[in-house]
């Protein structure tokens, strides 16, 4: 069967979306190609925009508009405290509680030798160096309750410890297996409140 | 807990099949490939959400269908549904309890306990250690969620450690020593809580197994299970130290061979019949004993940790036992719960203990009528 042109080069570049298949990009395509000039106009000023409005934070590797995020450079916050994420995802999740008040640091994933990502691969060199530019006195591990964030942090605690900081761990009030981004909001506040010593 | 109807849409031979079971023993009756051992495997998928034997589960569908589902009753103080649909196109299974989906199947297992007696059980006391591990993990992943979830995780760092061994063996970087030593701990932490957990299973599943010869089997012979492994405590800390040490001995062969040499996915169990060793001295028929020792003492583990009664699956059990060992097992069998008992051989059916409310169901070519 032969596609026009166009409609195949939309397919192809819808598919290459995370969890979109080639069956569904395919049904988007065709919801596009009816769909009112204008609109998909919209969209894809909007697509544009993100990649030229937002952009990663300096300090924390958070999303942002600014080189500074809005959280590195509100005054409020409690600048001696960093919360460790895997993903930017994760910041929102924990924002939505009101219940932590510090700064953040996403790392940008967590090892796993098998899908090839060592310690070279996450912002881990990024997140020590904040120890002498910034005051620090405890760093909140929140990664994921998997084996390899488990493993991370294991990994973590021993680099930051030398530093005579405080390194603590959101309590286990997550759902075993859950990813952070997906948990409710009340049990992420009670974990970030009821973080313990590692 | 009772398995009241069963139904089999596109399953193997069954294009749509129902059944409805006697809460005491079913014999299901027929010949070879007529669909008879299908019925076991369809009550085996709602319990566990996957085949028997680990078969593909596309194998498993209807030659003039795509996809097959299964759905079954239970009883118990409650009645639930456990539903499984798999589409052979995307290859996906999914599973519904009470209509609602599961999403891990860790929180699903021993929901509905079931224990099965086929011809792969020879394995388990014949095959490899990694078959002793398996039966022995797969008893206690139904009786605790926390022990399927470690053993998962568990097996997840064994995968990423054996790939961060490799790429210290062949870059021979030193930073990444590091990282293995957060690997280690994370190994430790899991592995120590399995072997804690088999060196209790073992012990308690003694009585069971005792249990089964004196009651079942044959009173005069001994039974003997003991675990290999590096430490026979069951104090986490001790447990740990002495992992940890093992751990550091052998960290250069590690690098060198690039592959995890120590924990309890290199451990065995070890049987014994008369403090004789069954794998090395064991008779045929006393190999087949134990493996139905196994099962019983399985059965009645699972009942008493749970609180729930076993569905217990026997696929063509009789064929290999003598006569007598045949009736005494089927005379005990009013005394276990709901049973489902496959047979092709029916001359033998002279010999089985039988109650009026037992029933029996004829399969042929994938069609079932009751006797
Ligand atoms: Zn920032």
């Amino acid at each position: 069967m032969l596609i026009a042109e166009p409609l195949q080069k939309v397919i192809d570049e819808l598919s290459k979306l995370p969890s979109i298949g080639k069956k569904t990009a395919q049904r988007l395509a065709l919801h596009l190609l009816k769909t009112d000039v204008n609109d998909v106009q919209k969209l894809a000023e909007a697509l544009i925009e993100l990649k030229h409005k937002l952009q990663f934070c300096k300090v924390c590797f958070n999303i942002s508009v600014e080189e500074k995020c809005a959280i590195c450079s509100n005054e409020k916050r409690e600048r001696s405290i960093i919360c460790v994420v895997e993903d930017a995802g994760d910041i929102l999740a924990i924002e939505k509680t009101n219940e932590y008040r510090g700064l953040y640091h996403v790392l940008g994933g967590a090892l796993s030798p098998l899908s090839g990502i060592g310690s070279e691969n996450l912002k881990i060199k990024e997140l020590i160096s904040r120890f002498s530019s910034e005051k620090i006195s405890e760093v909140i591990i929140a990664l994921n309750p998997d084996t390899e964030g488990e493993t991370t942090a294991h990994y973590l605690a021993g680099l930051i410890k030398p530093f005579g900081i405080k390194v603590t761990r959101i309590a286990r009030g997550l759902p075993i297996g859950s990813d952070i981004e997906f948990a409710d909001e009340a049990t992420i506040g009670r974990a970030v409140t009821g973080r313990i010593d590692i | 807990m009772i398995l009241e109807e069963l139904r089999l849409i596109n399953f193997r031979l069954h294009t749509n099949t129902k059944l409805k079971f006697s809460d005491k023993i079913n014999y299901i009756v027929g010949g070879n490939g007529q669909g008879k051992t299908s019925i076991l495997e369809a009550i085996y998928y709602i319990c566990t959400s996957k085949g028997l034997n680990q078969n593909n589960d596309s194998e498993a569908v209807n030659f003039n269908s795509n996809s097959f589902e299964i759905k079954g009753v239970f009883s118990d103080l409650t009645k639930n549904e456990s539903r499984l649909f798999y589409s052979a196109e995307n290859k996906k299974k999914v599973l519904y309890l009470d209509e609602k989906q599961v999403f891990r199947i860790s929180e699903f297992i021993g929901k509905f306990p079931v224990v099965t007696i086929t011809q792969s059980d020879h394995e388990i006391t014949a095959g490899s250690p990694a078959e002793r591990r398996k039966f022995v993990d797969s008893v206690i992943s139904q009786a605790s969620n926390t022990y399927l979830k470690t053993l998962v995780d568990y097996n997840k760092i064994l995968k990423n450690r054996a790939a961060l061994l490799n790429q210290i063996k062949e870059t021979g970087r030193k930073d990444y020593i590091d990282e293995l030593d957060s690997w280690n701990e994370s190994l430790i932490n899991n592995g120590t809580y399995l072997l804690k957990n088999r060196n209790q299973f073992v012990e308690e599943f003694k009585l069971y197994l005792d249990n089964a010869y004196k009651n079942i089997l044959d009173e005069n012979e001994k039974p003997g299970i003991e675990y290999k492994t590096l430490c026979s405590s069951i104090e986490t800390e001790e447990i740990k130290n002495i992992f940890q040490k093992k751990l550091a001995e052998i960290k250069k062969e590690e690098i060198i061979r690039g592959v995890n040499l120590i924990g309890p996915h290199r451990d065995d169990f070890i049987f014994y019949i008369n403090n004789l060793e069954i794998k090395k001295y064991g008779s045929q028929g006393q190999n087949k004993t134990f493996q139905v020792a196994l099962r019983f003492g399985e059965f009645f583990y699972l009942k008493d940790k749970l609180g729930k009664t076993p569905v217990f699956l026997m696929d063509d059990v009789f064929g290999e036992l003598d006569t007598q060992r045949s009736e005494r097992i089927s005379s005990f069998l009013n005394k276990t719960g709901q049973t489902f008992i496959t047979m092709t051989d029916f001359t033998r059916f002279g010999e089985l203990y039988k109650s009026s409310e037992d029933k029996l169901i004829y399969v042929k070519k994938g069609e079932v009528s009751y006797a």
